[in-house]
Order: structure tokens, then sequence, then C-alpha cells
């Protein structure tokens, strides 16, 4: 057991943060808003929680405090908060793909940014970013939390009147505001809340992954967690956690399978490097085939009818 | 101008001169009525007469290219259609916007919605009063269902539905926004003639039931003859008669709309 986490402990945390990663860009899409934001935010938080850890906390001996990590958490929630306010204003006036690209912009003026910036280290990044944490497995304490608790929080948003405002404007933008509901006021709030989420992961990822540079939370990325939710589900939160997961896990699973004995080369050779072309035909089969995405709600209520029948 | 000149008693609705134009098309040009309390007004024209977009403007929509648009008095031309609905104007559509996905329940308890306040914390966390607010919401939209003869599938998809329960399931809907005035786009459109006169005996029983100030666009003439108190009819953008079903059926303006001149 031992020797298993400390193979994969790297991976199964990175599997929690895609999860993660993936709810971030549900939440816009709960509205109806496809919004690549989220890598950008998560990058903003990255460097929030790497800056705060190097330059202004600087605890130089022993194990990083865990309190500390929790403040950058949230001081990384709050800013992306704020700024997902102020970028969410303008750029939910636009719908469908042309928020989708506005929101790429975003992520793109961050990245260049951040490159050029010296707080941000440049090209370098910001680097020795201290440990709370022996082993990267142990980053589930955080992660895990994390992940119940936003999970939680999506089961029940999914239940209350504030679900049903985001549901509505998700069917009929139009119809929900004859029913007295303010789509701005939602889009806005669904937008931002993504935000701060993708912000806090970034804090901790910072941590977990010792360096941050412009190379977190690029367009990329973006793509990465957009299948992970077109594919996983964008009708119940269950689909991005399967989602983020699964694409997470599977270069290295891929890898794995090319490295089984007596596989004829070029297959090998295509599962060790071809694994974006495999990401991309999965992405146009999925949304021909699955458009709701595998994990839909209707699943669930099949299985409690079947349940309830026998 | 026509109708200008009728004493209105006790107006809740009224529209001043009311233009609108898409390019050099005017769908809607210098309309003026006024709609009473507790009436059950309604709207025929020809096709492309101008009356959807009127309810687009009274429902803040669309907004009016000239006039005014008055509800209990205050103006209310350049609203968003969410304020519109909060102030007491709820409607219906041509084309039916029923949330498709979504189950009969769910379609009714969204438009509870300005009648509930719990926000986001109180919502995930449970707090009173969310989980007893909550419990009204859904007596609330069993109950209109129930009213429209729905309850029974409650939990079905309103995209599964037939034709004449989806109106039904909007009408219900717009209910439990609890409006002052309901607006009503082609609510018989559809529907077989049995269903059309269940149709006039159902507006006009939620009419008392409800207080309601109803406003519909209907083109089943004898429907709108026998259900309206008054009608205004509307051909290329303009108001050309305004009165009782009687005084409109022998208008020589109307006549020459629907039919044709000699």
């Amino acid at each position: 057991m031992n020797g298993f986490l400390s193979t994969y402990g790297f991976l199964i945390v990175s599997m929690v943060m895609g999860a993660l990663l993936g709810l971030s860009l549900y939440l816009p899409l709960m509205t109806g808003q496809l919004s690549l934001a989220s890598p950008g935010f998560y990058a903003l938080g990255g460097y929030i929680a790497a800056i705060l850890s190097t330059q202004v906390f600087k605890v130089s001996d022993g194990l990083y405090p865990i309190g500390l990590v929790l403040l950058e958490m949230s001081i990384a929630g709050v800013v992306s908060g704020v700024l997902g306010v102020l970028v969410g204003i303008p750029a939910l006036r636009l719908r469908g793909i042309y928020l989708a690209i506005a929101t790429i912009a975003f992520v793109e003026v961050l990245r260049v940014l951040s490159l050029n910036l010296d707080i941000t280290g440049g090209a370098v990044g910001i680097f020795g970013i201290p440990q709370p944490f022996l082993t990267p497995i142990e980053y589930l304490w955080i992660a895990i939390p994390l992940l119940l608790v936003t999970m939680v929080l999506l089961y029940r948003l999914e239940r209350i009147r504030l679900g049903r405002a985001f549901t509505a404007i998700r069917e009929d933008e139009l119809a929900a505001g004859a029913m007295g509901i303010d789509p701005t006021h939602y889009k806005v709030l669904a937008f931002t809340l993504g935000a701060i989420l993708a912000g806090v992961v970034g804090a901790v990822s910072a941590h977990f992954l010792n360096t941050w540079n412009a190379r977190q939370g690029t367009f990329d990325a973006s793509i990465v967690y957009l299948t992970s939710v077109l594919i996983g589900g964008t009708r119940t939160f269950v689909g991005p956690v399967l989602g983020g997961m699964v694409f997470t896990a599977l270069p290295e699973v891929l890898r794995a399978i090319a490295d089984t004995a007596g596989l004829p080369l070029w297959l090998a050779q295509f599962l060790r490097d071809g694994r974006l072309i495999i990401f991309g035909v999965l992405i146009v089969l999925g949304t021909i085939f699955f458009p709701q995405g595998l994990v839909t709600p209707d699943l669930f209520k099949r299985q409690k009818n079947r349940k309830s029948h026998s | 101008m026509i109708g200008e000149n009728l004493t209105t008693s006790n107006p809740i609705l009224s529209a001043k001169t009311i233009n609108r134009t898409f390019g050099g098309l005017v769908a809607v040009n210098n309309v003026s009525f006024t709609v009473n309390k507790n009436e059950i007004f309604g709207l025929i024209g020809p096709n492309g007469a101008g009356k959807t977009t009127l309810f687009n403007m009274i429902t803040g929509l669309i907004e009016p290219s000239g006039g005014q648009l008055f509800y209990q008095g205050e103006e209310i031309s350049f609203l968003r259609p969410h304020q519109i609905a909060k102030a007491g104007i709820a409607r219906t559509f041509q084309n039916i916007r029923l949330f498709g996905e979504l189950s009969a329940l769910e379609n009714v308890t969204i438009a509870r919605h300005i009648h509930t306040k719990s926000g986001f914390i109180r919502g995930i966390l449970g707090l009173p009063p969310a989980p007893s607010e909550e419990n009204r919401t859904k007596q609330k939209a069993l109950e209109l269902l129930d009213l429209v003869g729905l309850s029974d599938r409650a939990f079905q998809k309103a995209r599964n539905f037939p034709y004449g329960d989806q109106r039904r399931l909007e009408i219900a809907r717009a209910l439990a926004l609890e409006p002052q005035v309901l607006l009503l786009d082609e609510p018989a459109a559809g529907m077989n003639p049995s269903e059309k006169n269940q149709l006039s005996e159902f507006i006009r029983e939620i009419r008392s039931q409800f207080n309601l100030t109803i406003i519909l666009i209907e083109h089943h003439v004898p429907l709108v003859m026998g259900l309206c108190d008054r009608i205004a009819v509307l051909n290329f953008g303009k108001l050309i008669a305004l009165g009782d079903p009687a005084q409109v059926r022998t208008d020589p303006a109307v006549i020459e709309a629907y039919l044709g001149s000699e």
C-alpha cells in the first residue's frame, strides 16, 4: 500500500484537483455560460499562494504551517472572486462562443502579464514553494475535504431557489427573465463562484507542484477541463467530478498501457505520444453522441425507477 | 384617434402613442389604448399586425422606439423583463417557452422566484426560513398544477406534454408569479374545439379567482368575441378599432382588414 501511494500519490491528488477544476467550469455552465476563464483564476490563485509563501510569510524551518496554506486559499478565493465580478459583468454581456473567446483572451492576458512582471518571476516563475507535507499523497488532507465541501454545496445548490434560477437561465434565458429572474445577476454570480473555486484550487496546487510559472493555467488547460466537463456531463455536478478525474488520469493510463510488453511498436508509440489526438477524437465523438455528457440526471432517475419497480 | 376618447374608469395598463420600428418596417405605429382593471381585453388582427410586438414591449423584451407605457400610473417603457415580472405583469408565449428539460413542477417552482427570498448561505445550509419556504413553494406549485389539471404528471418533463397541456402549464407558470395582469399570446393555438371551450371557461375562472386583468392575443374569432369585454384590432401596426365585441364585429375598418375591400 505504501508503495502504491508513493508511486501514485501525485496522480491521485492531481485527479482530485482535476475534478475541482472541472467543477469550476461547471458552475458558470449551470447558467448556460461556456466560460473558459477557470485556468486564468487557477493561475492567479497559484501566484497568490506562491508569492505569499515565498516572499511574505517566509517560514524557514521545518514544514510549512497548514494554517498559512488555508489563509492563502482564502485570500486567493477573495481576490479571484473580486476579479470574477469585475471580469464577469462586462464579459457576460456576450453569449456562447463569443463569451468563450473573451474568456480565452482573459486567460491569455493573465499569462502574458505573469510572463512579464517581476513579482511573478517572469518566464522562470516562482520555485521552491514551501511544502506543508512530506509526501504528495498527504495533500489529500486538503484536496478531499475541498472536493467534498464543493460537491455538497453543488448538490444543495441544484435543489434550492438559487440553483433553480441558474437552471432556468440555462434552459431559456428569455423565459427566465419573464419569470422575474434577473439573468445578469445570476450569471455573474455563477461565474464568480467558479472563479473563487478555481482560485482556491490554484493556491493549493502551487504548493503541491512546488513551482509556479506561466505554463500553469494556459489555453491547453482550458481545453482539458472543458473535455472533462463536456464528456463527463454538463447537467449534474457528478459529471465534471468523474470527467475531471478520468481525464487527469487518462494520459498516465495510456502511458502504462503503452509500456505493456508485446504491443506493436507503432501502437505503443501512438499511445504514448498520440494522447492529444485521442482527447480530440473523444471530444468530437462525445459531443455528437452524448450532447449532455455521459453522466446525466436521467441516469439517476432511471436507477431510482428501477429500484422502486423491483 | 381611436380609443383615446373612451372614458376609462379604472385603468391598470395604458399605451400612449407607442411605436416600434425594425429597420424600415413599422411594426407598431402610434398605438394608444387603456386596459381597465379586471377586464379581459382582446388583441386581434391579421398576421404581422404587430400584436406580439406589442406584448414584447409591454413585457420588456423589446424597447419601444417611441411613446410610453404605463402600469398602475408608473412608466414601464424601459424596464427589463424581470422588473416587469416583479411589478406584476406575467405572460405566456406564442411559441411556448417552457423549460422543456425540467419537470412540470420545476417549471412552476422556478416562477415562485420573486415571492421567495432565501439566498445562497441560508439555502445551501438549509437554515430557517429556507426549508419552510421551500415547502411552501412546492405546495403552491402543486396547487397551481392542480388548477390546470396537471398535478398527476407533476414530475414529467415539460417537453413530453401534448401541445394543449404545454399551454396550460405555461399559464400555471405565469400564475405562479401572482400577477396583476396576465398576457396570453394565442392561448388556444393548437387546441381542439372542446379544449377551446374549456379554455374560455378557464380564463374567466382564473380572472375571478385571482382578481386578474387579462390581455390576450387570439386568432380564433368566436373565442375572442365570446370571452373579451373589449377588443382592440391592429392592422399593419395601426389600431383600427377598439370597443366591445358587438362594436368591433360591425366596424367597417375591421371587416375590410379581415376580408379585404371590394
